[in-house]
């Protein structure tokens, strides 16, 4: 499921990227190749043989912006700088060329009058937007990606360093007394007194507190005493839906660790939002879960049969 | 809610290690040893966080998010759930640090303290990667048959993702 939703995304990006591209060839929207007609102003005294600071004026356009004249011999040039009055083709040409400088733009001079300034230029062709955007991107993204996790390393540290605090003082049994009056209810076929109940407790408990470390492990425990009055082995009990729905859908009191370090100290607030919103999904998951077991009827295990001498072959 | 926000982090920062001597833990030790492990979950989540920043990225620059929004704008607009959360909530269920990058996205494009993101970091807070807990629980014991657990899972999942919408714009709103 993962693996097409990913790859989904990256081909549909290159679906899109291709045919913005390829619309963008027909349509010419920045007119690549065109040239266009100046009238530079050099300063009092300037050689246009020399290389110096202009000031030019863009036929039928207002204003006078700034310019480096390069008069290089065989293809002279003019490097413009961008400006916000200019034409909206010409910002658009800044924003979208190859160049990473996006201040500034280098066109060519096709044509040039020294006695009245006028210069026709061509400005730097643009092909391919989409196509060097979503590279860029993916490389931009790339690089992120890790300075993100770096950064992430400080409040994480804290966030854990606390979190080991909290599961070796035992913090969660003091959780484990009030999950304990729901296992009756939630797990009506397993034996009072069986050895999954304790186990089932800390699990939620820790999952309670964002204790994932020690969550998983008491899962897989809880799941294995579960496994022992199980009938048939590669088929789950109702029980074991159960702990599965109560683990995706357990009360977090604490936030993930990484959650705290991507939000920072803004988490205080999303503490609250998120005890309410676990609060409503356990109790939809619940339902659910109660609602499937209808469906599912089991007979209730034997009670008065050790279950290790009942199950284990 | 606002005082009572002020105090969660100070009280927590401060009760646990409190309840830890009490209960003779080795407080400075502990939490040294347990700090230790955020350089390797953090270094641990970067190939993760790369997979998929990088294709949301490319998905983002292409157009095609721009397109996919527009087209999911009546739908769900219609139902008051914004377009924004919606690579969260196909990501949430499906991978860890994946959604943590779909939310470092979110960060940087509309900000930390904006309605959409306080949404995507409850939702993301509030549910599970159901399919990889239903992979490592009953992988564990070699149940195959899963029954209504994968249901049952993405019922609970769907209102939270639901429910986060409704709380968080009750609450900061």
């Amino acid at each position: 499921m993962l693996n097409y939703i990913w790859a989904g995304l990256i081909i549909i990006s290159l679906v899109f990227a291709v045919t913005q591209d390829v619309m963008d060839l027909v349509q010419d929207p920045y007119q690549n190749g065109k040239e266009h007609t100046i009238e530079i102003t050099f300063p009092e005294n300037g050689d246009p043989d020399r290389r110096q600071t202009v000031r030019f004026r863009i036929q039928g356009h207002e204003g006078t912006f700034d310019a480096a004249w390069r008069p290089y011999e065989d293809n002279p040039e003019i490097i413009i700088r961008v400006d916000d009055e200019m034409p909206e083709l010409w910002l658009n040409i800044a924003q979208d060329q190859d160049s990473n400088n996006k201040e500034e733009l280098t066109a060519e001079v096709a044509a040039f009058d020294r006695s009245s300034g006028r210069a026709d230029i061509v400005l730097p062709g643009v092909y391919y937007v989409k196509l060097n955007a979503i590279a860029t991107a993916a490389f931009n993204m790339a690089e992120f990606a890790v300075t993100l996790a770096i950064g992430l390393v400080g409040i994480m540290a804290l966030w854990l360093g606390l979190m080991k605090i909290a599961e070796q003082s035992g913090l969660m049994y003091l959780l484990v007394k009030a999950v304990q009056p729901f296992m009756r209810f939630l797990f009506p076929n397993v034996p009072k007194g069986h050895a999954a109940h304790g186990v089932i407790s800390l699990n939620l408990a820790a999952n309670m507190l964002g204790l994932g470390n020690a969550a998983t492990p008491l899962g897989i425990k809880a799941m294995e005493e579960l496994q022992k009055l199980n009938p048939s082995k590669d088929k789950a009990t109702n029980a074991q839906c159960m702990l599965l729905t109560v683990n995706t859908a357990s009360i977090q009191l604490l936030p993930p660790a990484t959650l705290v370090a991507l939000i920072g100290t803004g988490v205080n607030e999303l503490m609250i939002s998120i005890l309410i919103v676990t609060f409503i999904s356990l109790v939809v998951g619940i339902t659910a879960a109660k609602i499937y077991e209808r469906f599912h009827p089991e007979e209730e295990h034997i009670e008065n049969i050790p279950d290790d001498q009942k199950i284990e072959d | 809610m606002r005082t009572v926000a002020a105090f969660i982090l100070p009280l927590i920062i401060v009760l646990i290690p409190l309840y830890g001597i009490i209960k003779k833990v080795h407080v400075y030790e502990v939490f040294v040893d347990g700090a230790k492990e955020g350089f390797h979950i953090a270094v641990r989540i970067i190939p993760y966080l790369v997979a998929i920043l990088f294709a949301i990225g490319m998905f983002r620059e292409s157009g095609a998010m721009e397109f996919f929004m527009m087209a999911l704008a009546p739908v769900l607009g219609f139902l008051g759930f914004p377009v924004e959360l919606v690579p969260m909530a196909i990501f949430r269920p499906l991978t860890g640090s994946g959604s943590l990058g779909v939310m470092a996205d979110m960060i940087a494009t509309y900000g930390e303290d904006s309605l959409i993101v306080k949404m995507a970091g409850t939702m993301f807070g509030s549910t599970e990667t159901t399919f990889y807990v239903i992979a490592v629980y009953f992988g564990a014991i070699g149940v195959r048959r899963v029954k209504y657990a994968v249901q049952t899972g993405l019922i609970a999942d769907l209102a939270g993702i639901i429910s986060s919408v409704i709380v968080v714009r009750i609450l900061f709103g």
